[in-house]
């Protein structure tokens, strides 16, 4: 693939059935480096099984992915996240019996083998006083610092999800992809993860956001890109997406007027 | 009295030792490991068979650990496509399989006879305090392990596999290193378990060992070690009680066996009715 090293991530031709269901269908598209994108699309439209096939959860049909240089397509779900790539998750269920903090910190894959943790060695012990300081930093960055010590799984929805970007954060990765980051969330705490979500870009993270909210689309994309039924309709700025024909046909179904998907924004 | 106490204590620090060890599987990785004796079971048999053949029997004891481990990495890999309930029954027939194996190559294992005159490292207060020892020294390794790295990538996988996946955590690797060790530890008492009873025989892997294992956990609650040493003497105390009552009561071997089994069923009959998190709840662990 020639483009494969100009994008941070490129999806060619990526196809996926479930039964009869064609998903997805002939999907491609590239993020460049330090781009915020946007993937919306009705419900169904297969925005969730595009991320899960990103991220190794599903196995596509065809296609072909990659992150940089480096095909990821075929490999399984761990080994996709080692190399730069972390998600959240729509629904993002927690543990019972771990707290917040220690859920963070168990993003910190690096040395958890047997032998390491049992001679508890100074570099572990070092490694596992940065992995709690770096998690103490993300809690109180995305206002997680009230429950730190409660069980995970006691939390609100949105501060479940709040905790699910925590932990994708904490691996340091070029790419994160985050599935609904706002539903669910206070507006107050939404304006803070704009906020978070910007500075992190500005550090050099990409991202990929699948979002209904079109006002938070707005805030925070420099492009979307939009999926109806398993194809790809449009991707192009935010502000250009009320005009776009393909995209009203695609979310009111006929023939509306601009003003109209503005109305109904999803 | 004084012997029939050190015996009863010494089963339960063996005993101790393999709970400690399934708990490792089944209270941090969630692992539902009902051929768990098969361990042992490996472990006892690689003394006997090594002592048998003249050679040391700490050299059989290692080799016990080997076969195990061995066996637990086999056992994680052949089953990973398997639900864990699906894999459970997996993990049973097996120990069922070794048990057989162990019943009719009588030219390796002495068949249902068994292998004896296996020696006894001490005698019996010093294999207590050996065993004590033990216990201590195993139970601040797990604890070590739980709270660790390694423990709360197993919790994790426990609870939110899909999460772990996603964090990078080789889900496949977790459960066969977690098996593994497991394995070994569980080995080591199997293998002091021959020593103890100077004998190895096909009994020891009985599906019914492992179900007691079980209980234990089940009774002093999964993944946490206070429970796990609660819940072995508990049960442990149960066995040896009943021979007392029968001598003080009065009735005769047969209802005393039954009343043992019913004992033990129904305190953990009250246990899943009424504290069905075990005795002692595993807790959320607290990080300063």
């Amino acid at each position: 693939m020639s483009t494969s090293r100009e994008y941070l991530l490129s999806v060619q031709s990526v196809a996926k059935a479930f039964g009869g269901n064609q998903v997805l269908r002939d999907v491609s598209f590239n993020v460049q480096r330090g781009e915020i994108v946007g993937l919306l699309g009705p419900n169904g439209s297969g925005k969730s099984t595009l991320l899960n096939c990103i991220t190794g959860f599903e196995a596509v049909d065809g296609g072909a992915i990659a992150l940089g240089a480096r095909r990821i397509e075929r490999l399984q779900a761990h080994r996709i996240v080692r190399h730069g790539i972390a998600r959240t998750f729509q629904l993002p269920s927690m543990p019972t019996k771990m707290s917040v903090i220690e859920v963070a910190m168990a993003a910190c894959t690096r040395q958890h083998g047997v032998l390491a943790t049992l001679l508890g060695l100074p570099a572990l012990r070092r490694a596992e006083e940065q992995a709690r300081a770096k998690a103490e930093r993300l809690i109180d960055e995305l206002l997680l610092s009230p429950v730190r010590d409660l069980p995970a799984s006691a939390l609100s929805g949105g501060q479940k999800k709040l905790l699910g970007i925590v932990c994708a954060l904490m691996g340091e990765p070029e790419l994160v992809l985050l599935d609904e980051p706002t539903a669910g969330v206070h507006p107050n705490l939404r304006r803070d993860l704009v906020e978070a979500l910007k500075r992190l870009n500005a550090q050099g993270m990409t991202l990929v956001i699948v979002e209904h909210d079109m006002h938070f689309i707005r805030d925070v994309c420099s492009r979307c890109v939009v999926l109806d039924r398993g194809e790809i309709v449009a991707s192009c700025r935010p502000d250009k997406l009320a005009s776009n024909a393909r995209v009203i046909q695609a979310y009111l179904g006929g023939r509306h007027s601009p003003q109209a998907l503005e109305e109904n924004a999803p | 009295m004084f012997d029939f106490l050190v015996s009863a204590l010494t089963f339960a620090s063996l005993y101790g030792l393999m709970a400690l060890g399934l708990n490792l599987q089944a209270g941090y990785g969630g692992l539902l490991n009902f051929g768990h004796i098969a361990f042992a079971g490996l472990g006892a048999y690689g003394t006997g068979i090594a002592v048998q053949a003249g050679y040391s029997p700490w050299l059989g004891m290692a080799f016990g650990v080997l076969l195990a481990m061995g066996l637990g990495g086999c056992v994680a890999r052949l089953g990973r496509k398997l639900a864990s309930d699906y894999w459970g029954i997996a993990t049973l027939a097996i120990a069922e399989i070794l048990r057989v194996v162990a019943t009719n190559e009588g030219w390796l294992t002495g068949g249902a006879q068994g292998i004896g005159a296996i020696p006894t490292l001490f005698d019996g207060v010093a294999f207590l305090l050996m065993m004590l020892a033990l216990l201590g020294i195993a139970t601040l390794l797990c604890q070590r392990l739980a709270d660790g790295r390694f423990g709360r990538a197993l919790r994790l996988m426990r609870e939110e596999p899909q999460l772990a996946a996603c964090m990078g955590y080789d889900l496949t690797s977790l459960k066969s290193r977690a098996i593994m060790a497991s394995a070994a530890l569980t080995a080591i008492a199997g293998s002091l378990y021959a020593h103890f009873m100077s004998y190895v025989g096909p009994d020891y892997l009985l599906a019914s060992e492992t179900f007691l294992l079980w209980t234990m956990l089940m009774i002093g609650g999964l993944g946490n070690l206070r429970g796990v040493l609660l819940g072995v003497f508990l049960v442990q105390a149960a066995y040896s009680l009943v021979p007392f009552a029968k001598d003080y009561l009065g009735f005769d071997s047969d209802l005393a066996g039954a009343l043992r089994l019913g004992l033990i069923g129904a305190i953990l009959l009250a246990c899943l009715m009424w504290r069905s998190e075990g005795l002692i709840p595993e807790k959320v662990r607290k990080i300063a």
